[in-house]
C-alpha cells in the first residue's frame, strides 16, 4: 500500500519561557486513500502536527515525506496539502466562488478553468447556488462544507481537517461525517483528520492514532482500539471501561482466575509468559456485561447501588464488596423499565473472553 | 415623550461641538470669502466674487482682466505634495504597522508607545532640528563630505523633497495608526489559508493582507492628506517660503497682504478638494459595509 505521509522522529518543541515540548519523537505512515484521524485529549499535540504536515510551522527534529517526496522544509505554498481549518478562514472579502477558485488561480490556471473546477466543487457540496454570495451571508454549516470545497478544489494529494465539525450543532454534525466520508470515498484523497470526539472518530475513520501528551499511544482500527486497547490511557480515553488491578489465582486450559479484591474473581483469557502471581491490570467493558438473578453459582454478585438512565440504555452501578464495584450497561428493552432497582442483589456474567489484560503500568 | 427629550439633552453636547466648531467658523469663513477686501485688514460688508476670481484672473491698473496660473500653480503643487506624502506615507508606513502588528501583543502596545514619542515635542522644534540637519553645513552634507561621498553641498534645504519630508516626517503616525488597527484585526488563519492554497508570500500580500486593510489604508491616508494640503509649518521652514504653498498662501493673505476675503477663499477651496476626498472614502467605506450584510 502506498505510503501517503510518512511522519518520521518528529519532534516539535515551541521554545518561550517554559518551552513546551508539544510532540516526543513521533512515527508513523498515513496510507494512501485512507481516512485517518488524530484523536486525543486537548493539548496533546493534535493541530501541532497537521501545522507541521502543512507547512506553517517548522520541525524541531525528523523528517516528514509526502509520496516519497521530502517535504520537511517546504513552505506551505510548495506542499501538495490542503487544509480546512476549524473557523472555516474563508476569505471574507472574496465570493463563494471566488473563495473555492482561489487555489486553483495560483496553481496557475485561467480564471475561466478555475470557475468552472470551482462551480463543480461547490456542485459536490450542494452550495451551487450560493457562488456568488459573500462568506457572511452564509450559515455555519455553510461556510463549513465552502471550506470543504475550497480546500478540495486544487485536488491536494492528502486535506487535513482540523476538528472541522467542533463548531457545528450535534444535527448538522451527524450528517457532515456522513458526507465528510462520502467526499473523501468519491475524491479518492486522503485525509488526515483531527478531533477530540471519540464517537466521530470510531465512526468515521479507516484508521486512528490515539495520542496523548505528545505521544502515540496506538494506531489501529477502530473497532481494534476498542476491543484491544494498547494501555490504559487508550482503554480510558475510547468508550467506558472497569478497571481492576488483579493478580493471578490460577490458569488451567486456556482460563485464568484472578483475584480483584478482597474474595472477588474474576474469570479471563491467559496472558503468555506472565509468571505466576505477577501483577496485570484487567478491564472490561459495561456493556459486555449481563445481570441476571441473584444466584450463589454465579463467581459475582453484588448489591445496584446506582441506576443512571441514558436514552438507549441504562448504567448499574453495583457494589462488588466495600471497597469494589462496576458498571454494568443494559440496552433498554422494548418496554423501557429497568430490569433492576437500587438495592437488589445481582449477579453478573462476564464472558472471560470478554475480559482485557493490560500491562500494569505504564503511560 | 420625556425619552424624546432626554434623547435631545443627550445629543446637545455633540450638536453644541460640531455647531460651534465646525458649522459656524465654516459659515464665517465662506461669508469672508464672498466679501470685499479691506486694504487696512478686515473686510467691506459688500458682496462679490472678486476673492474667488482672483484665484484664475489677475486685474491690471487698467482694470482688465488676464488669465493668472500662479495661484493655480500653488493649488496643484500642494495638492501634488500632499499626495506624494500619502504615497511615501503609506510606502514607508504599511511595513511599520505590519511589523508592528505581527509582534507578541505585549511588545504591540510598547511600539505603539514609541510611534507617538515625536508628539510629546512641539512641531515647530521639530521641524527647525530638521533644518539642522539638512542645511548645507547641516548633518547630511557634513557627512556626505567627511566620507568624500560629494566635494560641495548638495542643496537639500529649501526644496519639494525637504517639504516633503518634512510633510512625511510629521504626518506618518497618522498613517501608521490606522493601518495597524486594520491589521492588528486581520486572522491570521486567513494568511495561513492562502499560503495553503498555493499563495506565495507576495501574493498573500496582495490578495489577502491589502484588501482586508484598505480601511486603514484609506483612513491613514485621508488623515494624512488633509493635513498635509494646508500644511504652514514645513512648507515655511524648509520649503524657506520659495515654493509657496496653501498654507503658507493663506497666512499671507491674512498677515501682510492684508486680503482676508482671497485668504478665505483660498480656505474653501482646500475645503472643498479635502470634501472630495471624503466623499470618495465614503463611497469605499459603503462598499465595503454593504459587503458584509445580508441582501
Ligand atoms: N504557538 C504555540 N506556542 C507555544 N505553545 C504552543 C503553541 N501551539 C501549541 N502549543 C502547545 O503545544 C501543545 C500542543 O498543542 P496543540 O494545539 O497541538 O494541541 P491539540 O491536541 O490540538 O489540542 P486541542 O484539542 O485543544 O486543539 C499544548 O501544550 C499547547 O499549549
Ligand atoms: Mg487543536
Amino acid at each position: 500500500m502506498a505510503v501517503a505521509v510518512s511522519v518520521r522522529n518528529v519532534k516539535k518543541t515551541y521554545h518561550g519561557s517554559p518551552s513546551i515540548d508539544a510532540l516526543k519523537n513521533i512515527s508513523f505512515d498515513i496510507h494512501h486513500n485512507e481516512f485517518f484521524t488524530l484523536l486525543g485529549p486537548s493539548g496533546c499535540g493534535k493541530t501541532t502536527l497537521l501545522r507541521l504536515i502543512a507547512g506553517f510551522e517548522d520541525l524541531t527534529a525528523g523528517k516528514l515525506h509526502l509520496f516519497e517526496q521530502n517535504i520537511s522544509h517546504l513552505p506551505p505554498e510548495k506542499r501538495p496539502v490542503n487544509t480546512v481549518f476549524q473557523h472555516y478562514a474563508l476569505f471574507p472579502h472574496m465570493t463563494i466562488i471566488e473563495n473555492v477558485a482561489f487555489g486553483l488561480r495560483r496553481l496557475g490556471k485561467t480564471e475561466n478553468e478555475a470557475n468552472t473546477a470551482a462551480e463543480k466543487m461547490l456542485e459536490l457540496v450542494h452550495l451551487d447556488d450560493f457562488a456568488t454570495r459573500m462568506p457572511k451571508q452564509l450559515s455555519g454549516g455553510q461556510q463549513q462544507r465552502v471550506a470543504l470545497a475550497r480546500a478540495l478544489a486544487p485536488q491536494p494529494k492528502v486535506l487535513l481537517l482540523d476538528e472541522p465539525l467542533s463548531a457545528l450543532d450535534l444535527k448538522l454534525r451527524q450528517n457532515m461525517r456522513l458526507e465528510l466520508k462520502r467526499l473523501q470515498r468519491e475524491t479518492g484523497i486522503t485525509f488526515v483528520f483531527v478531533t477530540h470526539d471519540q464517537e466521530e472518530a470510531l465512526a468515521m475513520s479507516d484508521r486512528i492514532a490515539v495520542m496523548s501528551a505528545g505521544k502515540v499511544q496506538q494506531i489501529a482500527k477502530p473497532d481494534e482500539i476498542y476491543e484491544t486497547p494498547a494501555n490504559r490511557f487508550v482503554a480510558d480515553f475510547i468508550g467506558d471501561a472497569n478497571f481492576y488491578d488483579a493478580s493471578i489465582v490460577k490458569s488451567e486450559n486456556d482460563v485464568t482466575t484472578y483475584q480483584i479484591g478482597n474474595g472477588v474473581h474474576l474469570k479471563g483469557p491467559l496472558r503468555p509468559n506472565m509468571p505466576d502471581n505477577a501483577k496485570v491490570t484487567l478491564f472490561v467493558r459495561p456493556e459486555k456485561i449481563s445481570i441476571i438473578n441473584f444466584s450463589t453459582l454465579e463467581l459475582v454478585s453484588g448489591e445496584i447501588k446506582d441506576i443512571v438512565y441514558l436514552g438507549s440504555s441504562t448504567d448499574y452501578q453495583i457494589e462488588l464488596n466495600s471497597s469494589l464495584s462496576i458498571v454494568v450497561r443494559n440496552e433498554n428493552q422494548q418496554n423501557g423499565l429497568a430490569i433492576a432497582k437500587p438495592g437488589d442483589k445481582v449477579s453478573l456474567r462476564i464472558d472471560p473472553t470478554s475480559i482485557r489484560i493490560l500491562e500494569s503500568e505504564n503511560s | 415623550m420625556i425619552n424624546k427629550i432626554k434623547q435631545y439633552v443627550g445629543i446637545m453636547p455633540a450638536i453644541f461641538v460640531i455647531g460651534f466648531f465646525m458649522f459656524i467658523p465654516i459659515l464665517i469663513i465662506v461669508t469672508y470669502s464672498l466679501l470685499e477686501a479691506n486694504p487696512y485688514g478686515g473686510v467691506n460688508w459688500n458682496l462679490t466674487t472678486e476673492a474667488y476670481t482672483k484665484i484664475l484672473y489677475e486685474r491690471d491698473l487698467f482694470d482688465e482682466i488676464s488669465f493668472n496660473s500662479a495661484y493655480l500653480v500653488i493649488i496643484f503643487r500642494s495638492i501634488w505634495i500632499a499626495l506624494i506624502t500619502v504615497i511615501l506615507c503609506l510606502v514607508a508606513g504599511f511595513p511599520v504597522a505590519y511589523y508592528i502588528a505581527i509582534q507578541p501583543p505585549s511588545r504591540r502596545n510598547f511600539l505603539i508607545l514609541l510611534i507617538t514619542v515625536p508628539f510629546w515635542t512641539n512641531l515647530l522644534i521639530r521641524t527647525y532640528s530638521w533644518i539642522l540637519v539638512l542645511r548645507d553645513t547641516g548633518l547630511v552634507n557634513n557627512s556626505l563630505q567627511v566620507f568624500g561621498i560629494t566635494d560641495t553641498p548638495v542643496k537639500l534645504l529649501y526644496t519639494e523633497g525637504a517639504i516633503a519630508l518634512g510633510l512625511i516626517y510629521t504626518y506618518i503616525p497618522f498613517m501608521i495608526l490606522p493601518i495597524y488597527a486594520s491589521l492588528e484585526r486581520l486572522d491570521v488563519k486567513l494568511i495561513e489559508a492562502s499560503r495553503d492554497l498555493y499563495a506565495t508570500r507576495w501574493i498573500t500580500l496582495r490578495k489577502i493582507i491589502l484588501p482586508l486593510s484598505m480601511p486603514g489604508i484609506v483612513a491613514g491616508s485621508i488623515l494624512v492628506f488633509i493635513p498635509a494640503l494646508g500644511a504652514f509649518i514645513a512648507p515655511e521652514l524648509l520649503g524657506g517660503g520659495q515654493k509657496l504653498m496653501l498654507g503658507s498662501l493663506v497666512q499671507l493673505q491674512f498677515s501682510s497682504a492684508r486680503n482676508w476675503p482671497f485668504g478665505s477663499a483660498l480656505a474653501v477651496i482646500i475645503l472643498i478638494v479635502v470634501m472630495l476626498a471624503l466623499m470618495l472614502y465614503a463611497r469605499n467605506a459603503h462598499k465595503n459595509n454593504s459587503e458584509g450584510t445580508i441582501h
